[in-house]
């Protein structure tokens, strides 16, 4: 369902350059950096749309990413399930899991739903320290396999490089498609006036959960994916300040838009980066001083205020130019 | 377990339940003057015991100036969070504002982590550490205070809120804003006095509890979530509810790491409170769920 | 709402009238499933529908409008009305997700129908226009257009004339009857007398959740009880 050629021109251009990005000549270097940003926009997306569309805040969000990758871990290292299959159980599980605990939560409103999504992040990154046998506790697990297709295996950087973005591009595409479509309609129009997607007849509350359940069913995806690259799990990458982290990243990149996902996630991952390494331990702060900024002085996020003040740019270039 | 370590048990229950208590006030306050989560409230805390350890040990200020100074400077901080963060953020809606101030809180402890380090410190006990034996239990002359302090706040507190003309005007204004607005009860001025209040009574408990139970730039996430899920025991309304909740809440998780059974350990101490939220709000869902839409 | 008992006669017009606070809009929101009705039963075409919720209602045939529009701000007025298709269309998310090619065919569809009820309540022009970029008299049309779309049995319109000049309102007129000879019946709650008389082939009024009269617009003109009703409320102005 594209919409236009200059559309599809743009996603040209743009898979060049991410076709190009990995090989040394170009940006090769930067080939761990792009794999974290692929992963985070994966995530990001789903948060996104689930903030955006439903209004409501996941305080909770990298638990999901946490089972998806725990699931893969323990599965694929553990019981040498096949790593492909194990990403798919995870991801099962997730979206089961979320799908039992959405009905019940998304009846509550605004503050108590953040509670809620707050509380249930924390008891799962609970179990994810506690449950020690399996999780291998809070020094976590290391020694997981890598994905391979036939003999090929994700073995360097530069491999699973396409292979996390093949996956991200196509999530992005999905969820595109979702927006585009009678389902994104629906989620439009509960975003409008939940009273009004009512009267015609949409089941708001379900839509919520399939929202919630999408995005938790991203996340998972994205979990595995991270476990089978960095080959190393423990519970501190999924705790509170991470789940923090996605919804810096989603508020950038703008609630309810879904290319803005890599923009939060790219932006939020460079500044992570370059303040860890310049400025020690300032990267809370400046997290802390992004989401009051950004909720304060643009609620729609930085990308579509970004995108807002380019439009203007140009029109008043333009009239410039009729002088 | 046997009487006298139920009792000991019970004791320091009530102790951290205080605690909790103190910052359950500062939600209630807040949310009930301005329908606000305040996810800083843990932050307060945090600031009180940090500003009085840096007073007292680092800069060499005498011990009840240091302290007043502390409690003076998180109250600042409280209103300095509201004028700049909420109030600009006007027509925001109650995602922003929840995201307005998670990102306020995370800031103030990335502050603290920066100038103050991230080790946890002990500023000095009140009055000692001899212990002191009650009814066969053990006890620890700050948790005294800290009790002692809890009664005292809620006590100044309602008679606070029933006897002063700000007192006043704030119960007014937690019942119903458009009234209040009605007889010249200005809103604005109103909640910059709920954050100011919560702040200070946050600075106090956490004065209070740093010589015993330590104090980190990292204190405030905990304490601010089992202080809301004690303010939300009593629905975020009564301010007594709201300390019975508190220490409600420190029994239980005391008494489960007593008993050290099954799911009960002291590993899973934390998950008491957040299963108790959880259970509350399961409860409020389901109330709220039929009673809204009757005729 | 106190003992209401009353039956909503299919295919024609009618009207609910009463001073401010009787109950209409409560008594619209208890039909369409927004509140629940603590005590008695409410039956359409024969069938019991107390325990069907709000938006399950809507497939059954029953359609509302809103006093204030509700129009969804984030969509053109195009998709407002294709949103009002969701319920007459099948696919989902998977097959959106994959861009299938029954996604595309249904998708077609929903914009052919939307058209056919733009064009029936005269907004063709502005079909990619922000909806709330219309004046307001074009947004209310633009609502009904939207419950239209979900093919209805019966149209709920709630207060369709308020804030409409007196062209709008014969164009809401003209639309209310058009709508009626495509079979749908229409229950309107109204305030503007004139509007309701010139409409209405049968009129309800209700007065403190209960139904004081039920005729034709002629005989509750000349129904002491309705004249009483009316003249206290004018003695409290």
């Amino acid at each position: 369902m594209l919409k236009s050629i200059k559309e599809k021109w743009i996603y040209l251009v743009i898979a060049i350059l991410l076709i190009l990005i990995p090989f040394d000549w170009f940006l090769g270097k930067y080939n761990t950096l792009m794999i974290f940003i692929g992963l985070n926009t994966m995530v990001t997306v789903g948060l996104c749309l689930l903030m955006g569309y439903t209004g409501q805040v996941s305080l909770g969000q990298a638990a999901y990413y946490g089972i998806g990758a725990y699931f893969s871990a323990i599965l694929s290292k553990t019981y040498n399930v096949d790593p492909w299959l194990a990403m798919l159980i995870a991801a099962v599980v997730t979206g089961t899991f979320a799908y039992s605990i959405g009905y019940l939560i998304f009846r509550l409103k605004g503050n108590y739903l953040a509670m809620a999504t707050l509380g249930i992040g924390i008891i799962i990154w609970i179990l994810f320290r506690q449950l020690s046998q399996f999780t291998g506790g809070p020094d976590g697990m290391s020694g997981i396999p890598y994905l391979s297709i036939g003999g090929f295996v994700f073995d360097t950087p530069f491999k699973r490089y396409y292979l996390v973005w093949f996956f991200t591009l196509a999530l992005l595409f999905i969820s595109q498609n979702i927006i585009r479509s009678r389902t994104g309609r629906a989620l439009r129009a509960i975003h409008g006036s939940e009273d009004a997607a009512e009267s015609i007849g949409i089941n708001v509350a379900q839509f919520k959960v399939k929202i919630f359940v999408l995005s938790a069913v991203f996340a998972s995806l994205a979990g595995s994916l991270f476990v089978h690259h960095l080959r190393f799990v423990s519970p501190q990458q999924f705790d509170f300040l991470a789940s923090v982290k996605l919804v810096v990243m989603a508020v950038i990149g703008g609630l309810a838009s879904i290319w803005g996902a890599i923009f939060g996630a790219a932006t939020t991952n460079i500044l992570s980066d370059e303040l860890l390494l310049n400025f020690g331990e300032l990267d809370i702060v400046v997290y802390g001083l992004i989401l009051m900024l950004v909720m304060i002085f643009m609620p729609q996020g930085l990308f579509v205020k970004l995108k807002e003040i380019i439009v203007l740019w140009r029109a008043r270039a333009a009239e410039k130019e009729k002088i | 377990m046997s009487p006298d370590q139920f009792f000991q048990y019970l004791i320091s229950g009530i102790t951290q339940g205080s605690i909790y208590a103190l910052v359950a006030l500062g939600f209630t306050i807040i949310y009930a003057v301005t329908k606000i989560i305040n996810f800083a409230q843990g932050e307060f805390v945090m600031l009180g015991g940090m500003l009085s350890f840096t007073l007292i040990n680092a800069a060499g200020i005498p011990f009840v100036p240091a302290l007043l100074l502390a409690v003076l400077s998180t109250a600042v901080i409280g209103a300095v969070l509201y004028i700049l963060a909420i109030r600009t953020a006007r027509k925001a809606s109650v995602v922003s504002l929840i995201i307005i101030t998670i990102g306020a809180s995370i800031f103030i402890r990335g502050i603290v982590r920066q100038f103050l380090g991230v080790d946890s410190v002990r500023p000095p006990f009140f009055s000692g550490d001899e212990s002191l034996v009650v009814m066969g239990a053990i006890v620890r002359p700050q948790a005294l205070w800290i009790i002692g302090t809890t009664i005292v706040v809620t006590i100044i507190l309602h008679l606070f809120l029933s006897c002063t003309m700000i007192g006043n005007a704030l119960k007014a204004s937690a019942i119903s804003k458009i009234a209040a607005a009605k007889v010249g009860i200005d809103t604005r001025t109103m909640a910059l006095c709920a954050f100011i209040l919560a702040a200070t009574i946050g600075g106090i408990s956490g004065i209070v509890m740093a010589p015993l139970a330590l104090t980190s730039y990292n204190v405030g996430v905990m304490l601010g979530l089992k202080g809301f899920v004690s303010a939300s025991i009593g629905g975020f309304k009564s301010p007594i509810v709201s300390v019975i909740g508190g220490i409600t809440i420190g029994i239980v998780e005391s008494l489960a790491v007593g008993i050290n059974w099954g799911p009960f350990t002291s590993s899973y101490k934390d998950a008491i409170a957040i299963v108790v939220l959880l259970l509350i709000l399961l409860i409020r869902s389901g109330r709220l769920a039929t009673e809204e839409r009757t005729a | 709402m106190d003992k209401l008992d009353l039956t909503i006669e299919e295919g024609i017009i009618t009207a609910v009238i009463g001073p401010n606070g009787a109950g209409k809009t409560t008594l619209f929101n208890l039909i369409a499933g927004v509140y629940s009705a603590t005590d008695g039963e409410i039956f359409f075409q024969g069938k019991r529908i107390n325990s069907i919720p709000a938006h399950k209602r809507v497939s059954l045939g029953i359609a509302r409008t809103f006093q204030h529009a509700l129009l969804f701000g984030n969509m053109t007025v195009l998709e407002n009305i294709m949103a009002g298709q969701h319920i007459r269309s099948r696919y989902g998310i998977l097959e959106a997700a994959l861009s299938l090619p029954n996604a595309h065919r249904e998708e077609k569809a929903i914009f052919l129908e939307a058209t056919k009820y733009l064009n029936l309540v005269g907004l063709g022009m502005e079909k990619d226009r922000e909806a709330l970029s219309l004046p307001l008299g074009r947004q209310k049309l633009l609502a009904i257009a939207r419950a239209l779309a979900t093919e209805p049995k019966i149209l709920l319109l709630d207060e369709p004339g308020a804030g409409l000049t007196t062209i709008e309102k014969r164009a809401l007129s003209d639309l209310i009857h058009r709508i009626i000879d495509m079979g749908i019946t229409v229950l309107l709650v109204e305030h503007d007398m004139p509007l309701v008389m010139g409409l209405a082939e049968k009129v309800i009024v209700l007065d403190r959740g209960q139904k004081i009269a039920e005729g034709s617009a002629a005989q509750i003109q000349r129904d002491k009880k309705v004249i009483a009703v009316y003249l206290g409320e004018e003695a409290e102005e």
